[in-house]
């Protein structure tokens, strides 16, 4: 700019608006340093502002997941132990069918025996099956009510499966049908107990046999459905892993969007404090000075 | 030479010559802050005693002295023109981005209090309830995060409805100044064309009439054509708002009522003189901005955000009537719009948490496999995301520009300053110039003196 005549005016403004460009640059760096964040409004970056919305949209969404992951855990773990227990029950129950083949002959009093303890196993069964979690019967499907079987072994609950979502479009079930593991009522675990208990006590030798057969091919679908429980909750237990370092990195990398880099804005807040002061101290020097100090 | 005391009216005109030169100095000095002033230069010429040279004209060709030619205002009419219409682009841009950065600072985004934020949360809370369908509290969560959504869009909604209405405030403030200031500077014409005649000094005028006219550019971005009287025509859109001593008026047709509310309609002017009306249009300035804002700016927005929450608001009460409450009855809608204004006027249709729909098992049952599905995201975030950065785009571009304008007006602002200024070095060095000057001049009549006083009271005497 080619400018032959300087005003005291154009001094004056320029050094204005010198004072106020380093003012706006030190308060705006300074908004970066006391916010801490670098995107403020969304004129700051357009596209960073998308990327950090889906970001914190992504990092809520896996902070659900994680949330359902950790309360189908809990649903798997209570089907675990319901599920060995019941294992453990049966087998019992098979001992005491094989004692009752092998002393099939012996005295009434002693299968009467065998026979009381196949129906107290049957209870605590059934009392198993009715396994809740958070008040939820595990066995009942997506029944409302409190339990899954009633006091006859019949079952009450609603088949239905009781998903988790737990990653984006993937959703576990973690319950189980009480029918895919006891049986359909007529031909259940409970139906077989109490013929087994019947034969027992008549001293029915071939339906001991068939009892025996039945709770060996029983205790094989239990041990199956168990399996097929543990490989869900490995499932389950690898998203809550994998979900820690997921939002570490979902973490810095909003960070990476949104902060200020601190050392950075500490830095620019200091240089622009140097111009704003050296705008300040030529303006003072410069506009103090006219013709006026030197004449008489 | 012209006579015994010929001398002495030179040397007199010197005297008037310099006083005029100290008067233009200390007025430049005074008004060295006055805005629109313009620095003044006396122009001073010889006085030739033989101008018309005639059969008796006695002229010696020394001259008779000085006289003032005249008093400059110095102005250049091509850089006034230029700097006018750098006023009225720059003054237009900064409406625009003022308004801009109202609205984004409106919008809470991005961060934890925006609708960004609320839509997650409602979310959320869908997928709470997948959790545990059966228990109430998550059923009224999912209710007050619907609500609490409502409430953000609704917010949203009224920032931007209270934006164009201190928008269209402002227009009409700023139609009725252009008003004021046409009439004013048609006063001024007036004036000017008298003294004009009258032939004196306009000097006072020309500086109004050019502050006159730098204040309706920014108003409006219009144009100023001098006149042979030395007055302005003022033009905006090209139709002549001010012609001479006559002020048109400038109108909003449609777009604001008198009461400051809008009528529905895209903003139109007119100018109004005695020769009949005529619509306006290309009106710039900032009342060219403002009226870009309620009619193209606000409502672009508001259908982008329309959009998004008719989506929303349709998509959940689709998923939602194709699930079941708690009681296994189908559900209803979730939200409530009127599709003419659907910002304005979400609600939420349900009160009551077993009427939520989060089973898609029918006749009852705790299955959450409908509240999963809401639960699920959908182009609604993307869409709602998009909106919010184009607009962003959209200010950080205004930001450029004006910014950019700012350079430029500055720099002709600084070229404008630069011939027009005053400065007061210049005017301490013409002031000492003048007084130096009226010192010999006055020197000269303390010798015409002494030269005359030898000539009455010494000459023929012997001592």
């Amino acid at each position: 700019m080619a400018i032959g005549r300087v005003t005291q005016n154009m001094m004056v403004r320029q050094s204005l608006s010198a004072i106020e460009t380093n003012a706006s640059r030190l308060a705006q760096s300074q908004e970066q340093l006391s916010t801490g964040r670098r995107l403020n409004r969304p004129s700051d970056s357009p596209g960073d502002t998308i990327a950090a919305m889906r970001v914190r949209g992504e990092q809520a969404a896996l902070a659900q997941h994680t949330r359902n992951a950790e309360d189908g855990m809990g649903w798997l773990n209570q089907l675990d132990g319901a599920l060995s227990s019941i294992t453990s029950q049966v087998r019992r129950a098979r001992d005491l069918a094989l004692q009752g083949a092998n002393e099939g002959m012996s005295s009434a009093s002693a299968r009467e025996a065998l026979a009381v303890e196949v129906d107290q196993l049957r209870e605590s069964l059934i009392a198993t099956a009715n396994s809740q979690y958070l008040g939820r019967p595990v066995f009942g499907g997506i029944t409302a009510g409190a339990s899954a079987y009633d006091a006859s072994g019949a079952w009450v609950g609603q088949a239905g499966a009781v998903n988790r979502t737990i990653g984006n479009g993937v959703s576990i079930a973690v319950n189980v049908n009480g029918p895919d593991v006891f049986g359909v009522d007529g031909a259940s675990l409970f139906d077989e107990l109490e013929s087994l208990s019947n034969s027992l006590r008549a001293g029915d030798t071939a339906g001991i046999q068939t009892s025996i057969t039945e709770l060996n091919t029983r205790q094989d679908a239990i041990i199956t459905t168990q399996a097929g429980v543990g490989i869900r909750a490995k499932r389950v237990e690898q998203v809550l892993t994998d979900a820690t370092s997921s939002d570490l990195s979902l973490t810095s990398r909003l960070s990476d969007l949104e902060d200020a880099d601190l050392i950075k804005a500490a830095i620019d807040v200091k240089l622009q404090e140097v111009a704003y002061q050296s705008a300040l101290a030529t303006s003072a020097r410069v506009l103090s000075n006219s013709l006026l100090d030197y004449l008489r | 030479m012209a006579g015994t005391f010929g001398s002495f009216g030179i040397a007199m005109s010197g005297l008037r010559y310099s006083q005029v030169a100290i008067d233009v100095a200390s007025n430049n000095v005074s008004n060295v802050g006055t805005e629109g002033y313009v620095r003044r230069r006396v122009v001073g010429e010889s006085v030739a005693s033989d101008a018309n040279p005639g059969l008796w004209s006695r002229g010696t060709g020394i001259g008779d002295g000085v006289q003032v030619g005249g008093v400059n205002r110095m102005v250049d009419q091509l850089l006034d023109v230029r700097a006018r219409k750098e006023h009225g682009t720059q003054s237009a841009l900064n409406a625009s981005l003022e308004i801009m950065n109202r609205i984004e600072a409106g919008l809470g985004e991005p961060g934890d209090k925006g609708i960004n934020a609320a839509l997650a949360d409602f979310r959320a809370s869908w997928q709470n309830l997948s959790n545990n369908p059966g228990n109430a509290a998550a059923r009224e969560q999912v209710l007050a995060s619907a609500n609490t959504l409502v409430d953000t869009v609704r917010q949203q909604g009224s920032h931007l409805s209270s934006e164009e209405s201190a928008v269209r405030q402002r227009l009409l403030v700023d139609v009725g100044e252009v008003n004021t200031l046409a009439a004013d500077l048609a006063a001024t014409n007036r004036s000017i064309a008298a003294a004009k005649l009258a032939g004196v000094e306009a000097g006072t005028l020309l500086d109004q009439r050019d502050r006159l006219a730098m204040s309706l550019s920014e108003l409006t971005g219009g144009t100023a054509t001098i006149r042979p009287d030395g007055g302005f025509d003022f033009a905006v859109g090209g139709v002549n708002l001010v012609t001479g001593r006559d002020a048109g008026t400038l109108d909003m047709v449609t777009g604001v009522n008198p009461d400051g509310t809008g009528d529905g309609n895209p903003v139109t002017f007119q100018i109004t003189t005695s020769a009949g009306v005529t619509p306006l249009a290309g009106v710039a300035g900032s009342i060219g901005s403002q009226a870009d804002a309620v009619d193209r700016v606000i409502p672009n927005y508001r259908a982008g955000l329309n959009d998004v929450i008719t989506t929303l608001a349709n998509e959940i009460n689709t998923r939602h009537q194709g699930g079941f409450d708690l009681a296994g009855n189908p559900g209803g809608a979730l939200f409530s719009f009127n599709p003419a204004d659907p910002v304005g006027s979400l609600a939420v249709a349900i009160t009551d948490g077993s009427l939520v729909a989060a089973s898609s098992i029918a006749g009852g049952g705790l299955d959450g496999g409908n509240a999963d599905l809401l639960a699920t995201t959908s182009t609604v975030e993307t869409s709602y995301q998009r909106l919010v950065a184009v607009f962003g785009t959209e200010v950080a571009s205004a930001k450029r520009l004006a910014g950019n304008q700012a350079v430029l007006t500055a720099q002709i602002d600084n070229t404008r300053e630069s011939l027009s200024g005053v400065s007061i070095d210049e005017e301490m060095v013409n002031l000492m110039a003048a007084q130096r000057s009226y010192e010999a001049a006055s020197r000269v009549i303390t010798t015409l003196d002494s030269v005359l006083d030898t000539l009455i009271n010494r000459t023929g005497l012997v001592r």
